[in-house]
Order: structure tokens, then sequence, then C-alpha cells
């Protein structure tokens, strides 16, 4: 009866077996990681144990061995899936500002430190007073 | 009585006292009058008890299968083991909202017997009244852990697989709760202050909670990547998902609050900045809970998308708008008034702080992007870990560089002789640099080698100093650790330099890469020769495992698993990790042969000094209970204090 | 002022919140219909029950630039969406096969429980086989059960997530035809 269920818990999942999957090299990791997997809830290709994403790490492994670039693998699924899959932003366009805000913010940072630490003189006000308190005879 | 019953009577009893006691607290800082305070805190003890039994409904609703509940419906099986059972609370969501608010209640209630000022504590009890209410509010309307089914199953399905697959996942988000709560208390007295115009002390009065409260928050941060890295089988620790952003965000402006209070306890300066470090970090937290629940941004921890969103989403204005409203109103009060040097400890801190704050604008700008370009243009983008990597190893290598140096500055100006010690320092970053790039290590790795000898050599000049002053004054030099704010500081800054370290190192060396193995054959990766035996089922009641038996030189067998759970589609690998003080080695099960167990594809993680993350965040929680550790006040009340 | 300000910059940052909240972050759109291209060709392994009818292999070319074609990746452990769909593309399908041009994408499934499935609902047109899911890869198909509509000229013309209704089906099927 156990086997029974255990056979069935292992029928379940959803992709079929038709012989041991291909290796893969860490080359497929690292560019599965800069790709977004379309089927999950925010994970990458690397990552997710998805159908989806497993075919996307077989067909890096594939391109990969007829020689193509990581370039030419990401192309491959920007064409498909738009540039929503890549998740490094392209530095052009809409995503061009994700990129330049940072180093703005950091300039902006850097003049606002340098105006706060600049020596300011003191108030008008405040000079006179000691100005006037110094001359008078000390009591 | 029924746990139904209970718990419903304890949500709305606490309820009615939050609402009381934020009525008699409000009243008592109106009229100015002791009774009305009075009345308040009587009711603080009340709601945590009233809470308390809500939470205890909970727990005996599981512990007896209560299947009546919804909550233990969806939530729980007779077929949990019983720590299972036992943290089922916090689960999901209407369960965590009640562990937050019993904690809530606990945080007033042991605030409220330290409240010194008549006339602010009325209001710190307010704003604490104030959340309680809300927490409480929203699990009497629209998210009650006690909603009853009219037709209960026999049987539930217990809790998603991923949350009781490693008894991290038991203590990572009370961690975290605890130091969400923690920030209410600085938060509580930052209006209060900014309402009776008292900037000054508040700081000092909440010192203890922040600290608290930032403990909390860094233990729960590196139980929560420590569970990421040992459960979910992808090798790693930090995904940079928009939810993991959105408890980074508080954890960021907590550090940077932290230090910008401890100019302002010293030196009565940054008051604009801590007001609004704390507003910001408080309201973070809420935050991070609105994207949690709301759907709004897609990310593998948004679970339920129940009603809750637009009642956080209003919560989170709510509490910023008072701070930062407040503060706009004071601003001409708090400006600074005095002059600073850059080159001064409080300039390094007020740096540093700025390099956390602007790290958390960067974080928040990243996890919101895709959102703000959807709502303008219409194109759907991702912004993800390769950007997040990117901006935040220069924020990351700023802090790690005035963290060395700050401490060794003093107040208000550099002096001659700082520039030796600054000379030397100079010398281990280079040196530790030059000795990276010799053995062969990229630069960004190599600069962390550099940045972390820095940092070593930083805590071994103040130290030396610390205890040389005592020598020289004729004192024994183990006193020093009597200063545990400066010593406990010393401690939790190595720490960081470590995980600094291991973050580097553990990202830029990461060797991932599969393989099917036939049994007998041998398979030789990342240093290690790996020999596949076998595979083995077993059967565990409330899920299927299967092992891969692995022979290997160097750590003897090794079984990672694959865990069959009935109500999941497909099976969730239980990585095995072995760790060595150099790499670790992290080893899983993908797939096997279903037929005859033949063949089985392996997945092998090479990822350097990770185990010394892990070090380094024991480190962090150890450093800071010491600064914690009730004899310190004593200590420091004798001032034996040389900073 | 410069409190006014950061107030504003509260209330635009809870608009855009509010405005989240109001869509469906999964909703992606589909590349191919966006720029309207050229549907992507495939050659697959026809399921057994259609070999008699349509040969060992389907090849989409062959099929393009006569009628409209309807392409529906759907898998058995889909539940529920594929299992409500399948009676109302069978149903369309008989009532417009001299129109229109349906094939069934088994996506990432087993062959025995697809089989199941044609044979649960008894469905009539060709029904390839797609065990790694690679045409959906090349359809940009993030999740079944997803639908394509392609034009005369064997253009992707629009693409439908989620569990097809009768009326979406005639909606496409009339604008592929015009």
């Amino acid at each position: 009866m156990r086997w029974v269920l255990l056979l069935m818990a292992l029928l379940l999942p959803a992709l079929a077996q038709e012989g041991p999957p291909p290796d893969l090299p860490p080359e497929v990791f690292r560019i599965a990681r800069e790709l977004r997997c379309p089927v999950c809830q925010g994970e990458s290709a690397a990552e997710s144990n998805s159908g989806v994403a497993a075919e996307m790490r077989r067909i890096i492994a594939e391109m990969l061995r007829e020689g193509k670039t990581e370039e030419e693998i990401k192309a491959f699924f920007v064409e498909r899936y738009g540039e929503w899959i890549l998740y490094a932003p392209p530095r052009r366009g809409v995503t061009l500002w994700v990129w330049v805000l940072p180093l703005l913010g950091l300039l902006l940072l850097g003049l606002g430190l340098f105006a706060y630490f600049r020596p300011r003189p003191l108030p008008k006000e405040l000079l006179e007073e000691a100005e006037r308190r110094l001359k008078e005879p000390p009591r | 009585m029924t746990p139904a019953l209970l718990g419903n009577l304890g949500v709305s009893l606490t309820l009615a006292f939050s609402l009381l006691g934020l009525g008699l607290s409000l009243l008592a800082y109106l009229q100015g009058d002791g009774r009305f305070l009075k009345g308040a805190k009587s009711l603080v003890l009340p709601a945590f008890l009233a809470a308390s039994a809500a939470f205890l409904a909970l727990e005996w609703a599981l512990l007896t299968h209560d299947f009546s509940l919804a909550y233990v419906a969806r939530n729980h099986s007779t077929k949990d083991p019983l720590w299972v059972t036992l943290v089922t609370p916090w689960a999901a969501l209407e369960g965590s909202i009640l562990l937050w608010g019993l904690l809530q209640t606990l945080y007033t209630l042991l605030a409220s017997r330290k409240l010194l000022d008549p006339w602010r504590a009325s209001l710190v009890l307010a704003v604490l009244f104030g959340i309680q209410v809300f927490f409480f509010g929203v699990m009497a309307t629209i998210a009650s852990p006690f909603e009853t089914l009219p037709d209960p199953p026999p049987d539930g399905v217990g809790p998603n697989p991923l949350l009781q697959n490693h008894w991290m996942m038991a203590v990572h988000p009370v961690l975290m709760y605890l130091g969400f709560v923690g920030l209410s208390v600085p938060y509580a007295y930052a209006v209060a202050a900014m309402v009776t115009r008292r900037y000054q002390t508040w700081v000092e009065e909440t010192r203890w909670w922040t600290l608290i409260a930032w403990g909390f928050l860094t233990a729960g941060k590196v139980a929560g990547m420590w569970w990421s890295y040992e459960v979910l089988g992808w090798g790693g620790y930090w995904a940079w998902d928009p939810v993991e952003n959105a408890s980074f965000i508080p954890w960021l402006l907590a550090t940077a609050f932290l230090h910008t209070a401890f100019v302002q306890q010293t030196r009565g300066a940054f008051k604009t900045w801590n007001f609004a470090f704390v507003t910001l970090a408080f309201a973070a937290t809420v935050l991070g809970t609105f994207l949690t629940r709301s759907g709004v941004i897609q990310s593998v921890h948004a679970f339920a998308e129940g009603p809750v969103g637009p009642a956080f989403l209003g919560f989170f204005l709510l509490a910023t708008g008072l701070g930062l409203g407040l503060l706009s109103r004071v601003s001409r009060e708090v400006r600074d008034t005095a002059l600073f040097h850059p080159l001064s400890r409080e300039g390094a801190l007020l740096l540093g702080a700025f390099f956390f704050a602007g790290w958390a604008l960067v974080v928040v700008l990243g996890t919101f992007y895709p959102l703000l370009v959807e709502a303008f243009t219409g194109a759907k983008v991702s912004v993800g870990a390769p950007f997040f990597n990117q901006v935040s190893a220069p924020l990351g290598a700023g802090i790690l560089l005035l963290m060395g140096v700050g401490p060794l500055l003093p107040w208000r100006r550099a002096r001659e002789e700082v520039l030796r010690n600054l000379l030397v320092l100079l010398l281990a970053l280079a040196l530790g640099t030059l000795l990276g790039l010799s053995r062969g290590y990229a630069l960004g790795a190599s600069f962390a080698l550099g940045l972390f000898l820095y940092n070593a050599a930083a805590i071994y000049l103040l130290a030396r100093e610390g205890v040389l002053a005592r020598v020289r004054a004729g004192l024994s030099p183990w006193g020093f650790l009597a200063n545990r704010r400066r010593v406990g500081s010393l401690v939790v800054h190595f720490a960081v330099a470590l995980m600094g370290l291991g973050i580097a190192f553990s990202q830029t060396y990461r060797l991932e890469s599969e393989k099917t193995l036939y049994r007998g054959e041998a398979w030789e990766a990342g240093g290690v020769r790996i020999t596949f035996q076998g595979v083995r089922a077993l059967d565990e009641g409330r899920r299927f495992a299967v092992e891969a038996l692995l022979e290997t030189d160097r750590f003897g067998e090794v079984r990672p698993r694959l865990h069959f759970y009935p109500q999941m589609n497909s099976p969730l690998p239980a990585p095995k990790v072995v760790y060595t003080p150099g790499n670790d080695y992290y080893f899983l099960l993908m797939d096997f042969d279903r037929e005859k167990g033949e063949w089985a594809s392996l997945r092998l993680i090479v990822t350097p000094l990770v185990f010394w993350m892990w070090v380094a965040g024991g480190l962090m929680a150890l450093g800071t209970l010491y600064i914690l550790w009730p004899a310190a006040r004593a200590e420091e009340a004798k001032g034996v204090s040389p900073a | 002022m410069r409190g006014g300000l950061w107030l504003l910059l509260i209330l635009a940052l809870g608009g855009l919140f509010w405005w989240g909240m109001q869509r469906d972050p999964r909703e992606l759109p589909s590349v191919l219909a966006q720029e309207r291209r050229p549907a992507p060709d495939f050659a697959l392994p026809l399921l057994p029950p259609y070999r008699a009818a349509w040969g060992e292999t389907f090849r989409l070319a062959d099929h393009l630039g006569k009628k409209p074609v309807v392409i529906n990746f759907w898998a058995s452990w889909c539940y529920p969406a594929c299992y409500e769909e399948a009676p109302v593309l069978e149903a369309f399908w008989r009532r417009h096969r001299d129109q229109v041009l349906f094939v069934g994408v088994n996506f990432q499934d087993k062959e025995l429980e697809a089989l199941r499935f044609i044979a649960q609902f008894g469905l009539t047109f060709p029904q390839v086989y797609d065990p790694r899911g690679r045409v959906g890869v090349d359809y940009g198909v993030r999740g079944v059960p997803e639908t394509f509509f392609i034009d005369r000229e064997g253009r992707v013309l629009a693409r439908h997530a989620g569990a097809v209704d009768e009326a979406t089906l005639a909606r496409y099927l009339e604008e592929a035809l015009r």
C-alpha cells in the first residue's frame, strides 16, 4: 500500500521522463541567473525548478555547444519574451533611468554634504552681540 | 469554551483596551491630567493578556486539530509533527498578524514601564496604542485568524512545505517581527518628541530599543539567508526578491538611525536626520508587509492576496505622513547649528548613515521601478539581482571604508596623530588588495580582502588604544571589556567586515554545474570526487523522500534528497551542504531514474566563504547582546568610557 | 513648503501603490502578438489518435497562409483552466472547422496522461506532443493554457492567456478572417 502511494507520488510531477536530462556546465547557470523564469514568481531561470526554467537551461546549454555567445543567447530569449526577461534592465530607453538615478543621487548627496560641511558664517545678530559683549568693560 | 470563541474574545478585548488606551492617553495629553495617563497605563497589561489569550487560542486550535477554524483547515494537518504545529501560527497571513500584534502589546507593556516624562508619556502611549488598534482592528475585520467554516474538513493540507523543511523557518519570522515591532518604540518617542518639542532626550531613552530592534532585524535577516541557503535549494542566500528587499530597507534605515542617534546622544547633533530615519525605518516595516500581501509586485514570497493590502498601505502612509509631517512643522527648530568638519567622528557617522540611507533609496528605486515604468508607459520590465549587485557593491565598499576609519577619528576635527593611524589602515588596504591580486583573485574580491584587512587593522588599533589608555592610567587592561558599547560595536564591526568578505567572494566565485551519473559512475568537480551509488526511497508519513547515495572522497557519504509532498505538484529538492572553511559544497538531487534508479541527475554548487557569513551573523548577534547585557548600564554609570 | 513637497511625494507613492493593486502583475503581453510577427514554425510529432488523419509529424508552415490557425497550449496537469476550456475549444472547432484550423500543443506533459485528457473531452482537432516545451519557449508561453490566433497571412494576431471562452474565440476568428 505504501509503495503504491509512493509510486503515485513519483508519478505526480508534471515533467515527462524521457531519459536523463543533459549535463549543464557552470556557464549555463551564469547566463540563466540573468534571465527571468517566465512562469515563476520572481525567480531566475537558474534557480527555478519549473519545467520552463529547466527547458531554458537546456536551450542555453545547446546554444553554448553551438558556439553562440552570451549576447546571442540573451537576444534569443528577448526576441521571444521581450526585455522583461532580462534581470539586468538594458541601459537605454525607459530602463536607462534606473541606472542613472543612483549616480544622480550620489552626485546630489555629495553636493548636499559639501553644503552641509562647508563652514557657514554665523548669523549676523550673533556676531554683533558677541562684538558688543567683547567691547563691554568686564564687570 | 472553544478556541474560536476564546480567540475572538481575545482579539476584541485587545482592540477595545487599545482603543480605550488611545483615547485616555490622548485625553491625558490634551487635558494635561495625570489620572488619564494612569488609566491608559493600566490598560497596557490587560491588552497584552488578551492578545496572549488570542494567540494561545490559535495554538490550542492547532494542537487539538480544530478544523472548524478556516486558518487551521488551510494551514494544518494532523500529520504535522509537533514543532511544525507549534509554529504554524506564523505560517500564514492571519496568524502572522496575530503574532505581530501580540509582540506589539508586549513591547508596549515593556516600554510603558520606563516612561519618565509624563508629558511625553501620554503621546508615546497614544502612538503605541494606535499601532495596536491598527493590528487588532485588521484582525477583527478583514483578516481574522478565528474565522470559522460552516463545514469543517476532516483534515487539512498542512503549511506550505517550504516552511516545514527546516527549523530555521520557525525562528526567522519571529526574529523579524521582534525587530519590526522594536522600531515602533523609538518611532513613538520621536513622534512624542516632535509634538512636545523636546528634541534631545528621546534618542537616549530609546537607545536600548533601537539596539534591540537592530539586533533582532539583523539576526532575522541572517536566519532568513541561512534558511534560503539550506532549504530553498538554489544554492544562494540572497536573491534580491522584492520581499527580501522590503525587509532589507528597514534594516538599512535602522542602521542609519542607529549611527546618527549615537551622534545625538553624545553631541546633540543630527536631530533632523534622527526624526527622518526613525520614521522611515518604522514605515518601511509596514511597507514590507504591504508588499508581501497586496500582490503589487511579483515575488516568490507574495502569498495570499487578501484584502489587507489597502489597510497596510493606508497605515504605511499614515505612519510616514505623521512622522514627516511633524518633522516639517518643527524642522526650523531641530536644524543643526554647529559646524561640522568632514574629517571627524560625526562627519564619518553622518556620511555612513547617508550611505545606508542612499542604499535604501537605491533598493526602493530598483524594487518599484518596474511598477513605475508600467504606470507611465505600460511596458513590462524587470529589475533583478544583476542590477542590485552592481549598485550595491560600491555602496557596500564605501560603508566598509567608513566603518574602519570612522571610530578612529576624534569628535569635532581630526588631529595630527590620527594621520599615523590612517596610514596604517591604508597600508592594510593596499596590502590586502595586492595579496588578493597576486593570488589571482578578481579586482573586486581582492579589494574586499583589502577592506577586510583594513577593518581588522582599525579594530586592532582601537582595541590597543583603549587598552593602552587604561594601562597608562594605572588600571587593569581587562577593564576595557567593561566598555560594552565600544567592545560590542567593535565585535559587530568586525563581523560586518567578515560578512563583506564572505559576500564578495561567494558572489564572485560560484561554481554551479549539473550532471547525470549512472550507478557507479564518478564525477570530479570543484575539487571533489563523487561516485553515485544508487537511490533509496523513504516514507516519512507526511511526505515521501528519495535519497541519492553519493560516495565522496573528502566528506564520506552525502545524501541529497527530493521531497514529495502530497500538496505539491513537483518535488522539492532538499540540499545537503558540506561546510568547510574554504568552500561550501552544496549537493542537490535534481532528478532520478523513476523505473530502476539507474541514474540520478545531480547539481553541485561550490561557493567560497559562505560558512564565514554565518559566523559573522552569529558575531553580530553576540556583539549586540554584549552591548545590551544589563551589567553594561551599571558599568557605564561608573564612567569608565574613554570614548 | 518643503514639508508640503514631502507629503506630495508620499501621496504620489500611495497613488502608485494603489494603482499597482488594481492590476494583475502576472498579466504580461506577448511579443509575437504586439508586433504581429509571423508565427514561429514548428514540426512536432502528432499524438497517436491523430496520425491517421494528419500523418506522423505536424509542420505548421504547411498549414499557414490558407485559413486562420488557432494554436492552443495545454497540459493535463493544468487544472482547472485547461479542463474548463477543452470542451469550449472542441465545440467551436466542430462548428467552424471549414473556416479555421485548430492545433493543440500538449506542453510538458506525459503522453499517457495527455491521451487520457484527449479521450475525456473527445478532442478531434490535431494534437501535437511537446514534452520539453521547446515550442512553448518559441511562442513566449508563460503558463498554460495559452491560445494564439494566427491570421491568414500567417502572422500572430493575438494571444489569450488563461482559459478561453466562446466569445473570445468568435471575436478573434472574425478579426482573423477579415
